[in-house]
């Protein structure tokens, strides 16, 4: 009896689950299929148009490729980078946002804007703001400062920065939410006795409420990993496609889309997957941990 | 520190936190009023003498405006406007509709190895789908949908799904079990007592869902301009995306201001509980 209706329980939630993994499955599987079969070929269309199956070559090529080396040297600064200053503000202005004070709603309002605004105007936003179009009272200035920070830094160095910038405005506004979302989710009881123990505040933040938040931040820092590593389009837009400084994702998209080679740029796509794997390992230990918790 | 000057500044903190946050969208705001010769010689940071003419350009009739040497095409930007606003109410319902089924699966009835289909559905959130644009586009015309809505909502769904199981399932994981079983004694079946009592109750968290899904759709512009080419079919982003002068045209931005308006409503309605959401998602370590 018990046993049936658990059974009628279970497919049920097959059923249930059955609409979004449809959904995921069928929109992803095959894209995902293709990429890694086309990468084990030489598909491209500066060849006869055959694809005939080479194996790991393309890989093979990848990783003897500098500048494969460099793409992705620049992908993880660009993530670090970024993902730093990110969780750093975005710790920054949860706990300016949790404290009860006047006016704190229309701030809250204003933190919240960044991420919520379409980004295909704000990143409008930053590129007018950071690389003006020739004629506007500020572009000689603003001229001059890229060319300041080009020549101490290296060529491309503004150009990162710029996109760089755009990331850090726009994700930081969702960190910032998030972690104040995880700051109320911790009971106030713990701070308020945190307090009593604790010397100074600087102590507070360090030993009691960073730690307390370490799972948000994880979770924070993944979805910031993935928005760098998949990055292609803000990147794009922000250097005006002049990309000096491809990343993996431009680089891709460069590849195939330019020049056609497919192969290569399967390759070069999929080359993240360990990376996204290790991180996925990660995120899943430290908030999704195995061990139930007595509720 | 006094508490007098702790209080100020705190309070100059928020002040600058408010002005980081706007400040790239008034900017850009401000450059969108402008006159050609406000633009040249005028102050970047305000505006003299606003004039509306990009955004009155926006839904100016006929094929093109000549200004100078240039002849400017025009838009059928109030289609664009509609065609946006269909993509994102069907992805937010796609979304959500599958989403909450599926979250209540994982975390209320918990069917064996639920714990690993949600990590499998949260890992597919790593996928980047603009790199894999050129076998996504082998799947939409296979399904028949090239240059139909559909497609951007199937894809924008996707997206957006991940998160949204993730935390949904995590808020019924938490719920008591006696909320739903006070109603079953009551003689309600299991489908009256989730849509009566348990989804009421996560209204919040649907919100949190809801607001990352608009979000994820209006950050794209890549794959809007990819999958829809027929002028009058676009959205926003994809037609204003292949004005391809978009990032000199200041009528781009004032037609995405334009857009954006009823978006930031929204937000500001749903903030709130947005974050509330979020926090009910978070508590018990989600």
């Amino acid at each position: 009896m018990l046993q049936t209706a658990r059974r009628r329980q279970v497919a049920a939630a097959y059923a249930l689950m059955a609409p979004a993994l449809a959904l995921v499955l069928g929109v992803l599987a095959y894209p995902l299929g293709w990429e890694i079969w086309i990468s084990l070929t030489s598909f491209s269309s500066r060849g006869d148009g055959g694809a005939a199956f080479v194996g790991l070559a393309s890989y093979a090529r990848l990783l003897r490729d500098a500048e494969f080396w460099r793409a992705l040297a620049t992908t993880v600064a660009y993530f670090a980078v970024t993902t730093a200053v990110k969780l750093v503000l975005g710790v920054g202005m949860a706990l300016l946002l949790a404290r009860p004070s006047r006016g704190r709603a229309l701030v809250f309002l204003a933190v919240f804007l960044p991420w919520a605004y379409p980004g295909g105007v704000t990143v409008v936003a930053w590129y007018w703001m950071l690389n003006p179009p020739l004629i506007t009272g500020y572009s000689v200035f603003m001229g001059n400062l890229k060319h300041a920070v080009d020549g101490v830094f290296g060529t491309g160095a503004y150009a990162f920065l710029s996109v760089a910038l755009f990331n850090i405005w726009r994700g930081g506004s969702f960190t910032a939410i998030f972690l104040l979302a995880g700051l109320n989710a911790i009971p106030t009881e713990l701070f308020e006795y945190a307090r009593l123990e604790t010397a100074s505040a600087w102590q507070r933040l360090r030993e009691v409420t960073l730690p307390l938040l370490r799972p948000y931040m994880a979770l924070a820092v993944f979805l910031s990993f993935t928005t760098a590593f998949a990055d292609l389009g803000n990147v794009w837009m922000l250097t005006g496609g002049r990309v000096v400084f491809p990343v993996i994702g431009t680089h891709a998209y460069w590849l195939a889309v330019k020049s056609g080679q497919f192969a290569e740029a399967a390759a070069w796509t999929l080359s993240l997957v360990p990376l996204l794997a290790v991180a996925l390992v990660f995120l899943f230990r430290w908030f999704d941990p195995h061990e139930e918790k007595a509720a | 520190m006094s508490p007098r000057r702790r209080r100020l500044g705190h309070a100059a903190l928020l002040v600058l936190v408010a002005v980081y946050s706007l400040f790239p969208i008034y900017f850009i705001t401000i450059q969108s009023l402008k006159t050609p010769q406000e633009d040249v010689f005028g102050n970047p940071l305000y505006v003299a003498d606003p004039t509306f003419e990009n955004y009155t350009e926006l839904f100016a009739g006929g094929e093109a405006k000549v200004r100078g040497y240039v002849i400017v095409p025009r838009v059928p930007f109030l289609l664009w406007l509609v065609n946006s606003a269909l993509v994102l109410l069907a992805s937010l319902a796609l979304t959500l509709v599958t989403g909450v089924l599926a979250a209540y699966a994982l975390g209320r009835l918990r069917p064996p190895g639920w714990r690993a289909w949600r990590r499998i559905l949260f890992a597919s959130y790593v996928i980047p789908h603009t790199i894999l644009f050129i076998p996504l586009y082998q799947v939409i015309v296979r399904l028949g949908l090239d240059d139909n809505h559909a497609a951007l909502v199937l894809i924008y769904s996707t997206m957006a799904l991940p998160f949204c199981v993730w935390i949904l399932s995590a808020y019924y994981r938490h719920l008591p079990r006696e909320i739903e079983e006070s109603a079953l004694v009551e003689g309600a079946t299991p489908a009256t007592a989730f849509l009566r009592i348990v989804l009421p109750m996560s209204r919040n968290v649907l919100i949190a869902a809801g607001l990352f899904t608009v979000g994820t759709v209006g950050s794209d512009f890549m794959l809007a301009s990819i999958f829809l080419l027929d002028p009058d079919k676009q959205t926003v982003a994809a037609g204003l995306g292949v004005m391809d002068v978009s990032l000199e045209e200041l009528v781009a931005v004032a037609g995405v201001n334009l857009a954006a308006i009823p978006v930031v409503i929204a937000c500001a309605a749903f903030a709130r509980g947005y974050v509330r959401g979020l926090t009910a998602a978070m508590l018990e370590g989600a």
